[in-house]
């Protein structure tokens, strides 16, 4: 029920920021202005401007939802791929836990940031080809965690009393297995989506995201280093919102953690 | 013979990972990425189209890609890695070896002062645990976690190098002065072996910044676990038998306290240590650091295949080495680890 509510939630909130973000920028964040380049931080232009005159903080805010939407997908699929895995093979065992697990331990010992570079390289730069990317790699640790929890819920009585009943394994694991996993699953993903947004912006910062001139943190950061003595705001705005946002969803997460584990 | 058992399964298991990871990064970049030849020859691929040809015959980059699998494991198996296009066609095996040792330099230092600063900050706030401290502690860890390795280098940069003047803000050596000879392959300890501490000096000043910055990012989570295990430790039984015993707080703390909670640290090792390697990517890339990390960014961008191959089995290869340790060190030092 938890998972549903949000996954509303999270397609809402996308939602939201994906209209917000073109129709809420002070400027047109891809819009040049060669008389403000490198303009200083003022009320005009809150964050200052970059060397093509962009407005920073038009492009900021314009960026954001990229993060949003890259980290839940990712979370969200690797929740739905690791819980199907995991829980299939702590429930059925033998032979088909015994080889998922194992290819499950393959793919959790590949090199993260590296495999994501490769896959993204191949693919070609792009949001959806990043997300790709990463939705590949992401899966495993959530697949391990859905076995462990439901070998610990497989013994317990109302598993029994469901298959006495009659129901099948297919119906048990949806119906009884699942939702008792879920609250684990649900307060590492909240912690799980800063990690995400980091391996986003840095994989965004070597130009595997979004083509220019669309606006990312990451993004935004490599193309003002150069800026980086003379204007440092330019590299540092976009970095400070990065760990704003990472800070926040681990706050969130400790918070989830307090509050549905304490059982 | 139990324990020798669990270290061979580990081995081959490791070594199976080093072969999907191979296999996966072959098929990736041969099988999607279109053809290479433009991004290696440049304008002459168009102007020359037989020595385009010429060249996708030597490097067989027409045939289909389970052949090329074929050709790329035979030469391995001969310590042939390829040629990498974007250094001039250089072997990759040589470039590897000019650049590994500059990466592993930075790994080396980031690692040491990940664990310094962080054990240290991790009994500071363990031992002054609800105070004002342990907050402070909390929020430093927290903000350098959730910050991105390119973005705190770049503020070292800014307020290190730029407004103190104090190291320099790239390279990894001061070129003015006389090179290390090869004795290990390791410029530092080369340097060390040779006397030369002159070099050695500029050396360690230049791969403060890197290693400060990685270690920045991810002390964390060393802090964060010894505080929890230490504060758990210190209500055990045998720590209120030492106190019975009359033993003063400071070595009931660290001798019988530290020791028992340094144990998590052991098996979080690994992951630290694919932490900092893959962080290397970005830090060497800000601080204009010759190590792989400027060359795989710089392979991705040439489509130079072979060079990401070689570059991703290093990376895998130190990254399955130090888990593999990790774990055998944790079933030696820790009785109660299952040998499954």
């Amino acid at each position: 029920m938890i998972v549903v509510a949000s996954f509303v939630l999270t397609g809402v909130l996308v939602t939201i920021s994906e209209l917000l973000g073109t129709k809420i920028t002070p400027y047109n964040p891809i819009q040049q202005n060669v008389g403000a380049s490198l303009e200083a931080p003022s009320w005009a232009h809150l964050f200052g401007c970059d060397f093509l005159g962009r407005d920073v903080f038009s492009r900021v805010i314009a960026s954001v939802p990229n993060d949003v939407v890259v980290s839940f997908c990712v979370v969200g699929v690797a929740i739905i791929v690791g819980a199907l895995i995991g829980a299939t093979a702590g429930f059925k065992g033998g032979l088909l836990d015994e080889l998922l697990m194992r290819f499950t331990d393959v793919i959790f010992s590949l090199p993260v940031l590296v495999i994501a570079m490769v896959i993204a390289v191949a693919l070609g730069p792009g949001l959806t080809h990043l997300m790709v990317a990463m939705i590949v790699i992401w899966w495993p640790p959530y697949a391990r965690m859905a076995r462990g929890e439901s070998l610990r819920v497989a013994h317990q009585n109302f598993i029994e009393a469901a298959r006495f009943a009659g129901q099948k394994t297919i119906g048990i694991l949806f119906k009884h297995v699942l939702p008792n996993i879920s609250i684990t699953m649900l307060v590492y993903a909240t912690l799980d989506i800063g990690t995400v947004i980091l391996v986003y912006a840095g994989l965004s910062y070597l130009g595997l995201s979004v083509r220019p001139p669309a606006p990312d943190l990451g993004e935004m950061i490599s193309s003002s280093q150069d800026y980086l003595i003379t204007d440092p705001w330019l590299p540092i705005i976009p970095g400070l919102i990065i760990a704003i946002i990472v800070i926040g969803f681990s706050v969130l997460g400790d918070g989830l953690r307090d509050a549905l584990e304490a059982r | 013979m139990n324990l020798a058992r669990y270290i061979l399964r580990r081995v081959l298991f490791g070594a199976f990972v080093l072969l999907s990871v191979m296999t996966i990064t072959f098929v990736l970049s041969h099988g999607l990425g279109g053809d290479p030849i433009y991004s290696w020859l440049g304008r002459a691929a168009g102007l020359h189209p037989e020595l385009a040809a010429a060249y996708a015959a030597k490097y067989h980059l027409r045939d289909p890609v389970y052949v090329q699998y074929y050709y790329y494991l035979v030469n391995l198996s001969q310590g042939n890695l390829g040629y990498s296009p974007s250094r001039n066609f250089l072997p990759v095996a040589v470039v590897i070896g000019q650049t590994l040792p500059f990466t592993l330099q930075i790994a080396f230092f980031s690692i040491l002062m990940t664990l310094v600063i962080g054990i240290l900050l991790g009994v500071i706030s363990a031992r002054h645990n609800h105070t004002p401290i342990d907050t402070a502690i909390r929020g430093v860890y927290m903000a350098g976690y959730a910050s991105p390795p390119f973005f705190v280098g770049l503020v070292l940069l800014i307020v290190i190098t730029y407004n103190f003047g104090l190291l320099p803000s790239g390279g990894a050596f001061d070129p003015s002065l006389t090179q290390p000879t090869w004795i290990t392959g390791i410029p530092m300890i080369d340097s060390l072996l040779e006397g030369n501490f002159q070099y050695f000096i500029s050396a360690l000043v230049h791969v403060i910044l890197p290693s400060m910055t990685l270690a920045i990012c991810f002390f964390g989570i060393v802090t964060r676990v010894l505080r929890s295990s230490m504060l758990e430790i210190m209500h055990a039984n045998y720590i209120r038998t030492a106190r019975a015993k009359g033993l003063d707080e400071g070595t009931i703390f660290f001798k019988h306290g530290l020791r028992h909670a340094l144990m998590p640290i052991v098996s979080l090792s690994s992951l630290i240590v694919t932490w900092i390697i893959t962080g290397t990517i970005f830090v060497e890339n800000i601080f204009s650091y010759p190590g792989m990390g400027r060359y795989v960014v710089q392979a991705l961008n040439g489509q130079d295949y072979p060079g990401i191959l070689g570059t991703t089995i290093v990376y895998a290869l130190v990254i399955v080495a130090s888990t593999l340790a990790a774990d055998i060190l944790y079933a030696v030092v820790d009785p109660q680890v299952r040998l499954g």
